[in-house]
């Protein structure tokens, strides 16, 4: 390691200083060696500080809550300036993210979903233990504990969710079909949605993530609560209830539920996305987390969004009676943020963190249909969409929620798992099905 | 061979004109049909980027293949008054001219050096410089990330430029060496006897007659590094560093309802490259070309 | 020339110029010409040797190094592994697929795309109106971004896209399909955005080494009685040869690293039916952040395009053009 470093630097120290000398203009910044956060500079005192922020907000509604969020919390504290970046999500977490973390000048404030995949951010060094800094307030936020390392606080969370399906309630009464409590109803209804015209069921596959939520829905309806967490543990899907599980995705997966050309449609982007076709009425239902009532809100047209909040039903995911799991699991996760940067970063950061947590932010964010799990319980009551008080209430009862596998697991594994779930969507067989099982451990 | 094409002067007239009449009747109509569908197939995708940029989002979604109902100016407006895009044509041209000067530059030493000068090892420091042609920089991308950041260079337009310009340098010896050694010796000669230094017959000699290629190497770099995608992918962290492609994709990926914008951005992303091309069309095809001779 | 360079053995025939024209302003220099040559020889290559050295093979070095170890990227480098990047990488299905992707891209690259650019050039060598323009045109795609080719044409495979609509105006609608969805045509819509980003360069190429090709030569052979299609086998295609096995070197080398439109256009998907040996590289390496076998891929990349070259050497070029990429003859 040493040698080859020395070698490399000899050999680059001439060549860069040759470059230098040879190059006539320069105005990019050469010499990031201290994380100064963006590109304006800041001071070293605590009265001026610049921080970035990484986040997915790029749509309305949820990108006006983060700005005024910003203007808000700047005016009551002069002197810390955030400058928002919102990227796309996948972009975000699968390519900005880890090379940030790479670098030396990564987000001062940056979004990340906690678990298996925090554990591994935080051994680059760069993620800030603000166990201190939030100490006073951190009792308050629900699940906070997905975000600590080794009982060590290194995130917060701003937002909790919950996976379910999101349905037309007007097209399910249009075709004369009541919500499916059981997989069997949910095939039945399927083939009158089908016959009726519509895209049953619409999925996001291009975005992999969302073929994720089906395999690991069926996953947490055929294995016990034990089972799951000590194979996610393991990297290793070993156990025969999870053969089951990939079974009974295929089975259903036979039935012809999804939309035509479910492969290349993205989850969130565009008005051809699966939140797209359930806000335009072409399909009839989607699986996703809660805060597709915001997403629909910002791909679908005016006409559509007005009507979304009256037709908009939850239903939790069927069940499949005579299984070994718990039938009323859920999946779920939630948004936080971590804090990177200089002493004087990391202490804004935390407070700008509070912020988010605090009842004013959460109600809004609540309120425009990004979470239905706010953190702070308290403001719960701020649920306004229907389907989105149907999903905190079943929370409740609930018997676990169960952090996304992709998420428990450290980033490689856990993108192995996706892979191969999509893969498998892609191409069904009986080596795509089975290479599920093994993917996390793949090497 | 030279016989031959001396006694093509000579020989019958009447037998080969209408023999060239015969083909010129099926060839002429073949070449003109495929000198039209290439340039539609070529130019109609280029049309379209551009007219699709003066539409709305409705209008497009409603009909993908029509012409702007009505034209609207505020898609190109937005861009040209965006002061993010000027930062990512400013990054571009920042890494596109140092990596240019730098090829050149260091390019133009090094061919000096092998094609002035006979010493032991000429060929083989030759062979080295051809042989990065076989390591393209995509496959080298990671390695030269992990290289740049053990040497801080990460998120830094310098940090694109400098490996641009290293993997532009065996392209850049394959047109300039034989180049300059095609010039002859006498010359040479001639300058040193006039009193010359050797360094004043590179510079006031050699060089200026060495121009077109040097016009085509420098070309071909700007271009090359302009049209890096992956690279820059990698090293650029801040927005504000972004490179023009780089920029583009993420103006897609956020923005990605607004078609008729990704339009008009990939429209005015096209237009520095076109811009170049066709100010400088005939030194890029003849370095092309000039690769090929050798 | 050839006469000095024989008694200034080493020097090159400059240096005896110097001494030559050493008249007394330079008889009193005490270094000696042969280290006022070594210096400015070193002078002028070493700053573009050092660069290109620790730019270009300073980073395979690297690679072959981290290759053998299992990094994150965060931190100090991670456990000594051995060869088992390189061994799991080739039990890996999804790594020999894209193996077999980019063979097959690699592959039709040069089985279609050459015999059409050829076929094209042939007919587009002569004169006729327009013809400069033409040129101009159909190479002005291998200029573009290729990152911008490929959003482009995201756009318009999009279901219902331009192509969509234009395929049914021509009636044709009946075979339309998710160009961008469906597992197994996605390989091949990349080839042909590809092909549309490419194939303009092969023909210029093409057009120019057929400059190459003296006119009387064919002239007198089709007086000699020789019909048009005689006359190209025999003596246009042979003549080409040199240019179309350098066209063929550089088409194989870039097709053996295609990324950006692959990777904007499908994403290597779905599933991972489109995904290339670069593709995989960056899913696998940077996504996962698992640099080790990045650099496993890379370095197994690297070999893919040295072999080649290796073998293209010696069987292809041998006998052509002095000095580029094989030894000086003669």
């Amino acid at each position: 390691m040493r040698s080859s470093r020395a070698l490399a630097v000899a050999a680059l120290a001439v060549a860069t200083a040759t470059a230098a000398a040879a190059c006539s203009s320069g105005s990019g910044s050469s010499s990031p060696s201290t994380s100064t956060g963006g590109s304006s500079s800041s001071g070293s005192s605590t009265a001026n500080v610049t921080l970035t922020w990484w986040n997915n907000g790029t749509n309305q509604p949820l990108l006006g809550v983060y700005q005024n969020a910003i203007k808000s919390f700047e005016a009551a504290n002069p002197g810390i300036t955030i400058q928002n970046v919102p990227i796309q999500n996948e972009t975000l977490q699968k390519t900005k993210i880890p090379l940030a973390l790479q670098g030396n000048n990564p987000p001062n404030i940056y979004q990340q979903w906690g678990g298996g995949v925090l554990a591994q951010q935080v051994s680059s060094g760069k993620v800030a233990n603000i166990t201190s800094d939030v100490s006073s307030w951190i009792g308050n936020v629900a699940g906070a504990q997905g975000w600590a390392v080794n009982g060590q606080q290194y995130g917060v969370p701003v937002d909790l969710h919950v996976v379910g399906f999101w349905y037309r309630k007007d097209i399910f009464q249009k075709v004369g079909i009541t919500v499916p409590t059981t997989i069997a109803q949910l095939e039945s209804d399927d083939s009158k949605l089908r016959a009726a015209g519509y895209a049953p069921i619409a999925v996001g596959s291009k975005d992999g993530w969302p073929d994720a939520f089906w395999w690991e829905s069926f996953a947490l309806r055929d294995c016990s609560q034990s089972t799951v967490t000590s194979d996610i543990a393991a990297k290793n899907f070993t156990d025969p209830c999870f053969t089951k599980a990939t079974n009974d995705l295929d089975a259903f997966l036979n039935t012809n539920p999804f939309q035509a050309g479910f492969l290349g449609t993205s989850s969130q982007t565009g008005a051809g996305s699966s939140a797209g076709m359930v806000a335009s009425g072409k399909a009839a239902m989607e699986l996703q987390g809660d805060w597709d009532p915001s997403v629909m809100q910002g791909v679908a047209s005016k006409a559509d969004a007005a009507k979304l909040s009256s037709e908009l039903g939850w239903f939790p995911f069927p069940q499949t009676p005579g299984s070994a799991g718990s039938q009323t699991a859920v999946l779920g996760g939630g948004d936080g943020f971590s804090c990177t940067g200089t002493t004087a970063q990391v202490t804004a950061c935390a407070k700008f963190l509070q912020y988010l947590d605090s009842p004013a932010i959460q109600d809004q964010l609540v309120g425009v249909g990004q979470t239905g799990e706010p953190v702070l319980a308290s403001q719960s009551h701020a649920i306004t969409l229907p389907a989105t008080q149907t999903a905190s209430a079943y929370l409740k009862t609930a018997a676990y929620e169960q952090l996304y596998f992709d998420t428990a697991l450290p980033t490689k594994p856990g993108l192995n798992l996706d892979a191969a779930i999509a893969n498998y969507f892609a191409k069904p067989s009986t080596s795509t099905a089975s290479a599920i099982l093994s993917s996390p451990s793949a090497p | 061979m030279a016989a031959i094409a001396q006694t093509g002067t000579a020989g019958p007239r009447g037998q080969s004109t209408r023999r060239r009449s015969t083909s010129r009747w099926t060839i002429m109509p073949a070449t003109y049909l495929v000198a039209i569908v290439a340039l539609g197939l070529t130019i109609v995708p280029l049309l379209l980027v551009v007219v699709n940029g003066f539409r709305t989002n409705a209008d497009i979604n409603g009909n993908a293949a029509g012409l702007p109902n009505p034209w609207v100016l505020g898609n190109y407006t937005a861009i040209l008054k965006s002061a993010a895009f000027w930062q990512l044509i400013g990054n571009s041209a920042l890494v596109s001219v140092v990596a240019t000067a730098l090829v050149l530059v260091l390019g133009t030493m090094a061919a000096l050096a092998l094609s002035q000068y006979e010493f032991k090892g000429r060929e083989f420091f030759y062979n080295v410089f051809v042989a990065g042609l076989l390591f393209p920089i995509t496959a080298a991308a990671v390695p030269v990330y992990l290289e740049l950041q053990r040497l801080g260079l990460l998120d830094n337009q310098f940090g694109v430029a400098i490996p641009e310009a290293a993997f532009g340098l065996p392209l850049t010896m394959i047109i300039l060496r034989p180049f300059l050694r095609a010039i002859p010796g006498e010359l040479r000669e001639a300058a040193l006897v006039d009193g010359a230094s050797r360094f004043r017959f590179f510079v006031q000699i050699l060089l200026p007659l060495a121009k077109p290629a040097l016009v085509t190497v420098g070309l071909l770099a700007f271009v090359t590094t302009w049209n890096q995608y992956f690279l820059p992918l990698l090293v650029l962290q801040t927005q504000s560093h972004y490179t023009l492609p780089l920029g583009t994709y993420m103006f897609q990926t956020t923005y990605s309802q607004n078609v008729a914008g990704i339009f008009a951005y990939s429209a005015m992303a096209m237009l520095p490259a076109l811009g170049a091309f066709v100010f400088a069309e005939r030194y890029i095809v003849a370095g092309a070309a000039g690769a090929v001779k050798g | 020339m050839s006469q000095r360079t024989a008694t200034e053995a080493g020097l090159g025939p400059a240096a005896a110029d110097d001494s030559a024209a050493a008249g007394p302003l330079r008889a009193h220099r005490r270094r000696s010409p042969k280290l006022i040559k070594r210096t400015e020889l070193t002078i002028l290559l070493a700053p573009g040797l050092i660069l290109f050295v620790g730019f270009v093979f300073v980073p395979i070095i690297i690679a072959a190094y981290y290759s053998f170890f299992s990094w994150g990227g965060y931190g100090p480098l991670g456990p000594s592994v051995g060869f088992k990047n390189y061994s799991f990488a080739f039990h890996d299905l999804y790594f020999i697929h894209a193996i077999e992707h980019t063979l097959i891209l690699t592959a039709a690259s040069v089985v279609i795309q050459g015999p059409l650019s050829i076929a094209i050039a042939l007919l587009l060598n002569r004169k006729f109106f327009g013809r400069t323009f033409l040129r101009m045109v159909i190479f002005a795609p291998y200029v573009l971004p290729p990152a911008v080719t490929g959003i482009m044409w995201n756009l318009m495979l999009q279901p219902n896209g331009f192509v969509d609509q234009v395929m049914k105006s021509l009636g044709l609608g009946g075979l339309v399909q998710e160009w961008l969805a469906n597992a197994s045509l996605t390989l091949w819509v990349n080839f042909v955005v590809l092909t549309w980003q490419y194939i303009g360069f092969g023909i210029v190429l093409l057009l120019a080494g057929l400059q190459g090709v003296p006119r009387e030569l064919k002239e007198a052979a089709s007086i000699d009685g020789a019909g048009p299609w005689e006359v190209t086998r025999r003596i246009t295609l042979p003549l080409l040869a040199p240019t179309i096995r350098i066209w063929g070197f550089i088409t194989v080398i870039g097709s053996l690293q295609i990324f950006d439109i692959v990777w904007i256009l499908t994403g290597g998907g779905p599933g991972e039916s489109s995904e290339t040996i670069a593709v995989y590289l960056y899913t696998k390496g940077v996504q996962a952040t698992d640099y080790g076998y990045a650099s496993a891929i890379a370095v197994v990349l690297f070999a893919f395009c040295f072999v080649f070259a290796l073998l293209y050497q010696r069987f292809a070029l041998r006998r052509d053009m002095q000095g580029a990429l094989t030894r000086e003859v003669g």
